[in-house]
């Protein structure tokens, strides 16, 4: 499943604080806690807001010649560590210093910086640097007690804003009308790009999407992937965008201007837009749950607002988010109406499963759809839950701190950890869940994919992880069918779609591609259906696995959509039942149905009602329909089922492979062969070989024409050589050329080449297996009849 | 004529018989200017009573004046601005009806792919009990 949330609409609620406020415009501002705000502004003061009991109070009055121009707190985790309170947070002011400010207000340390004013100052995400830029057109990188490190960048013209890189490893800044991103590593290449036809004012880089954001003089903001590709421009507003910031949990973000406060999605769309009369947004701040968003008021004014009308569907109930503690619930089958309240403010909410999830800043409340009345509750040890994933038995919380599986029952099942784990840059797309396991991406190494055992927390397996040959962009766990079958749908970089096996015993996992262009994909949450944007249609594969089976077949499974019905880049939201709901780029929704007829096929394959299966198929007359039978058949072992599926697909070569299978003397073999059948020589080269069938796999290299295996069994088992040379012979016979191959030259020397002991020796050889065959039916039976 | 001897000594009886040290007529006289002096006095501040309510009046005519002028004139400014006002405000609320538009146009293509979908049931339905 791609995302268990679901969010349709959202608004902005507007809250003035008028208990007091600063008396000149508000310069900056940032949040400690998610009811805590300090504000700096021209008339020297900064201010504290606190949201519980509406309190503004005075924290310091800086001396006369400080005019404040940006502020960030020192970041909340360090290391790992978490503090509960951020404790001191950097000032930079117009005659050119910036001043680390502790909590109570006092400044600690003033440093020189930049001729000018210094117009932004930035922590990394780790807290072991800043950044600051100023007038004089500098960057300059300091270590965290204000001692300079380097100049990172020296250009003409004022630098307005600076943002870090999700990692921390690279500078965004502006450049005029440019934006520059500059890695920290003196070599590596810089990235510039024009971005605006005026002046960029502000930037801002999501450490979740990794998105950029720009806004300027030409009234337009912008989103741009880092790469530097513009996925978004809005229409021109009718004042230049003065401020903007992404919500930390990097699903919308907010533009400031004129009057104006306008909520979008991270796709660039406008949820909601405000007109306050507030005069210049000068600076944006969001708390670090998301929910609330402040504004620093070029009158003098904070404003307050909240992210309300938040709205999750699942089948038919609709959930509203209609107070910051309140939530209904409204069954559309007959109009009922539930009121759920809450202690604290609802900061994550999941509907998914007959399962209800919210997380409040404090406790987390499950509700099941058929009682709303009576949710169960437990506390929870960390704050702010970034992530909710649910799957049908349980549902994961991501917060700062990690990962945690609870059951819906409320325990805790497993806490998954591995090495250097960055739980808050976790998103919907890296990390997936399904009953039994958990797949992340990881953070050091894009390209590596861990899985986790649910139950246990531990590594799945023998504990290797995946490791796909380019960076990994979104991964998905189908949901359906036993924790051996498990797959994994990924999206690489070059937006190629793979198909995977989570659980491999032994062997290298099988990687196989299932689609190119694909821009993101979703599981069904009732059958193993995977569907996707592939090139803007929505394509369904009704059986991804047949990859592993007969990948000729794949074509014949996939069921795309007329690209006519959607415009730009629609996106999965949600894959449930037959409803696939979409997103475009304009943020409408849309819904496109998928035929049932596929979701009941898999439900008769995996509970073997073949009968039924063929019914249904013929019922249908659908050739993906009859080709999914085929590979189901064929990857469950039912011979006569998936021969009659190849005819009705009119794949006749298949059908006499399989009636040769059927034909087999021994059971090894045809296991053989139907692993041949699937193009697995390797396996079906060990089975014979662990059945003692020597002969038999010596011929299957033969017919493979894989001379030199062929030769080398013989050898090691001193058995057949001459079959073997016999059958080179022919060959190089029938082709007309000459015996080069050292080795058959050599052999070839001391055997002689008799045809009929050959087959004589073959006749043998296959009455020998029948007989085993046959005695090992007998004993089977026998066992049974015990 | 005798001279009263009274006289010369400058005492004078008058007409009560009360000795004086002033001719009667000079006390007369003196009398009759305290009493004009008097008189004078009255009027004179019943005079600059009289003015000073007249300037108090005056004044606030004037200061009812210079408000009624700064309202005048406030009114006419308003009057001015309110066109401005009205443009301002009309350009919020067409932004707010652009919102709104582009609202309407998300719910349109949601209710038409909602359409196609029902359709789509509608269909396989039929399709389902012609079949059995």
């Amino acid at each position: 499943m791609q995302s268990a949330e679901f969010v349709i609409f959202v608004l902005f609620f507007i809250i003035f604080l008028n208990t007091s406020s600063h008396k000149d415009l508000v310069s900056c501002l940032g949040w400690t806690t998610a009811d805590e705000l300090y504000s700096c502004s021209d008339d020297h003061q900064i201010l504290k807001w606190n949201l519980v009991n509406n309190e503004t109070n005075v924290v310091v009055k800086l001396s006369e010649d400080i005019y404040p121009l940006d502020m960030h707190w020192f970041p909340k985790t360090v290391g790992g560590k978490r503090q509960t309170q951020a404790e001191i947070f950097v000032l930079t002011s117009t005659d050119g210093k910036f001043h680390l400010v502790s909590k109570m207000g006092r400044i600690e340390k003033s440093v020189d910086a930049h001729k000018g004013a210094v117009l932004a100052g930035r922590w990394n995400y780790d807290g072991t640097a800043l950044v600051t830029a100023g007038e004089d057109g500098l960057i300059k990188i300091w270590s965290k007690v204000g001692m300079l490190r380097s100049t990172l960048a020296n250009q003409g013209s004022p630098v307005y804003s600076v943002a870090w890189g999700p990692d921390s490893d690279r500078i965004l800044y502006t450049s005029g009308v440019q934006l520059t991103i500059k890695p920290l590593q003196p070599s590596a290449k810089v990235m510039q790009w024009k971005a605006h036809d005026g002046l960029v004012l502000k930037v801002d880089w999501n450490s979740v999407n990794s998105l950029i954001l720009s806004g300027g003089e030409d009234c337009k903001y912008k989103v741009w992937d880092s790469f530097g590709r513009l996925l978004h421009s809005s229409s021109p507003h009718d004042y230049p965008v003065t401020s903007l910031s992404w919500a930390p949990d990097g699903e919308m973000f907010a533009v400031g201007s004129f009057n104006t406060l306008r909520l979008c999605d991270k796709t660039g769309w406008s949820y909601a837009v405000e007109k306050p009369h507030t005069g210049s947004l000068f600076s944006l701040a969001w708390s670090a749950d998301s929910t609330q968003l402040a504004g620093a008021c070029g009158n003098g004014h904070v404003i307050f607002a909240h992210v309300l009308e938040q709205c999750w569907e699942w089948k038919n109930f609709v959930i509203t988010l209609t107070k910051r503690r309140s939530m209904q619930v409204t069954n559309v089958m007959n109009d009922a109406v539930d009121i759920l309240d809450f202690r604290d403010p609802v900061i994550k909410a999941s509907l998914a499963f007959a399962h209800l999830v919210v997380a409040t800043s404090l406790q987390c409340y499950v509700y099941s759809s058929r009682n709303w009345n009576t949710p169960l509750i437990f506390d929870l040890k960390e704050g702010t839950v970034s992530l909710i994933l649910q799957a049908e038995k349980h549902f994961l919380l991501v917060d700062g701190a990690g990962l945690y599986v609870f059951s819906y029952e409320g325990r805790l099942i497993s806490s998954p950890k591995f090495l250097d784990m960055r739980a808050d840059s976790l998103n919907a797309q890296v990390i997936s869940l399904c009953d039994d396991t958990i797949a992340i991406r990881d953070n050091r190494d894009e390209k590596v994919i861990l899985f986790f055992d649910v139950l246990t927390g531990k590594a799945v397996g023998d504990g290797n992880p995946l490791t796909h040959k380019l960076e990994v962009v979104e991964i998905a766990l189908d949901q359906c069918g036993p924790a051996t079958d498990r797959k994994i749908a990924l999206i690489d970089k070059n937006r190629d779609l793979y198909l995977a096996s989570v659980r491999h015993f032994g062997r290298e996992t099988k990687i196989c591609k299932i689609g190119t262009m694909v821009d993101n994909i979703a599981w069904n949450d009732a059958a193993n259906i995977l569907c996707g944007i592939q090139d803007n249609q929505l394509t369904v594969w009704c059986y991804p696995s047949v990859v592993f089976t007969d990948k000729e077949l794949l074509p014949k499974t996939l069921h795309i959509r007329d690209s006519s019905e959607f415009n730009s880049a629609p996106r999965i939201l949600n894959f449930s039942g037959t409803k696939v709901t979409l997103r475009q780029g304009d943020g409408s929704l849309v819904y496109s149905s998928v035929p049932p007829y596929i979701a009941l096929l898999h439900e008769y394959c995996s509970s073997a009602r073949w009968e039924d299966a063929l019914c249904l198929c013929r019922l249908v007359k659908d050739q993906s329909l009859w080709a999914c039978l085929a590979s189901m058949a064929m990857a469950n072992r039912e011979l006569t089922t998936a021969e009659m599926a190849y005819g009705a697909i009119g794949e006749l070569p298949r059908v006499e492979y399989i009636s040769m299978i059927k034909e087999q003397p021994s059971k090894e073999s045809a296991l053989a062969h139907m692993l041949l059948f699937s193009g697995q020589v390797q396996e079906a080269e060990s089975a014979l070989l662990q059945a003692g069938l020597i002969y038999q796999a010596i011929q299957v290299n033969i017919d493979l024409f894989n001379w030199e295996r062929a030769l080398e069994l013989a050898v090691k088992h001193k058995t057949h050589v001459d079959t073997v040379l016999a059958h080179r012979e022919k060959f190089l016979q029938k082709f007309g050329k000459k015996e080069t191959n050292k080795r058959f030259l050599h052999y070839s020397e001391g055997v002689d080449v008799n045809w009929e002991n050959i087959r004589a020796k073959i006749e043998m050889e296959l009455s020998k297996e029948r007989e085993k065959a046959a005695n090992a039916s007998v004993r089977s039976n026998g066992a049974s009849y015990r | 004529m005798a001279k009263d001897p009274l006289a010369e000594a400058g005492f004078h009886f008058d007409e009560v018989n009360k000795l004086r040290v002033l001719e009667p007529d000079v006390s007369q006289s003196t009398a009759e200017l305290k009493e004009e002096c008097r008189e004078f006095v009255d009027k004179i501040g019943q005079f600059q009573k009289i003015v000073g309510g007249l300037i108090s009046t005056v004044d606030g005519l004037a200061k009812e004046a210079e408000t009624e002028k700064m309202k005048a004139i406030g009114a006419r400014n308003l009057l001015t601005s309110v066109a401005k006002q009205r443009e301002e405000h009309q350009q919020l609320l067409k932004g707010l009806i652009a919102e709104k538009k582009m609202q309407l146009e998300r719910y349109r293509v949601e209710y038409e792919a909602l359409s196609r979908v029902e359709a789509e049931q509608s269909e396989f339905i039929n399709q389902f009990i012609l079949q059995k």
